[in-house]
């Protein structure tokens, strides 16, 4: 029996009636946030907006963790 | 939480693609499909009149090749039409005709529209590439604003 670790995380997304998208990156630290927004601005189009919070500049770091077990 | 961004969506479509957002679009707002062709329209090259209005929804580009080139689709609500094409430098437009009603009016219902087709193809990009990468949806819904709000979460192992 072997475990395998899994790493969770979540992005809110809110699509404005003017079509702006909001997306709000949870569960991520640290710089690799910022792939997670290159990603949303890849396939949708340009950042107008950007707030970085104060866990940006904490190392990178996972939050959360579910256990899966494996036969 | 650790970033919050806006992101102004990029229409960047072959006229399959943004004809799907465009007929979501006027379906959320009560519109009908009136009608889809591919036939070159003299009408829509002729310049406008008092009881219609013409938009460009901004940031597009609907890539054709030369047999899409005139393809239009018409949707209609309450006495007023908009048509969507593609203009001349590629861009998407919209037609709003209504009789009896203001430019303004014409122009606040195409302004609309207009918006509407840039969020829907905003949300089917999203869903189009969350279920490209495995990606999870795990709540969705309307807000009272029309806004539409989706969480979603990714697992990694």
């Amino acid at each position: 029996m072997g475990g395998l670790i899994m790493i969770e995380r979540e992005f809110e997304i809110t699509i404005h009636p003017t079509g702006q998208v909001e997306v709000h990156v949870a569960g991520v630290k640290g710089k690799s946030c910022l792939e997670v927004i290159q990603f949303f601005e890849k396939i949708i189009g340009r950042v107008e907006d950007r707030q970085l919070t104060h866990e940006y500049y904490e190392p990178d770091e996972n939050v959360r963790f579910r256990l899966e077990q494996r036969r | 939480m650790s970033v919050v961004c806006v992101i102004a969506p990029v229409v960047v479509a072959a006229w399959p693609a943004f004809s799907s957002a465009a007929i979501a679009a006027a379906g959320s707002l009560g519109y009908q499909v009136a009608s889809e062709t591919s036939r070159l329209a003299l009408e829509a090259r002729q310049p406008a009149t008092p009881s219609e209005v013409r938009l460009e929804v901004p940031g597009s580009e609907i890539v054709t090749t030369q047999l899409q080139r005139d393809q239009r689709l018409a949707v209609t609500r309450d006495g007023v039409t908009i048509t969507f094409s593609r203009d001349a430098r590629g861009q998407a437009s919209l037609c709003v005709r209504g009789e009896g009603l203001s430019e303004e009016t014409l122009r606040a219902l195409g302004l609309e529209m207009s918006q509407a087709v840039l969020q829907q193809y905003a949300y089917q990009r999203i869903m189009d590439e969350m279920r490209q990468r495995g990606l999870q949806v795990v709540e969705e819904e309307q807000l009272e604003d029309r806004s539409i709000h989706l969480r979603v979460r990714q697992w990694e192992g």
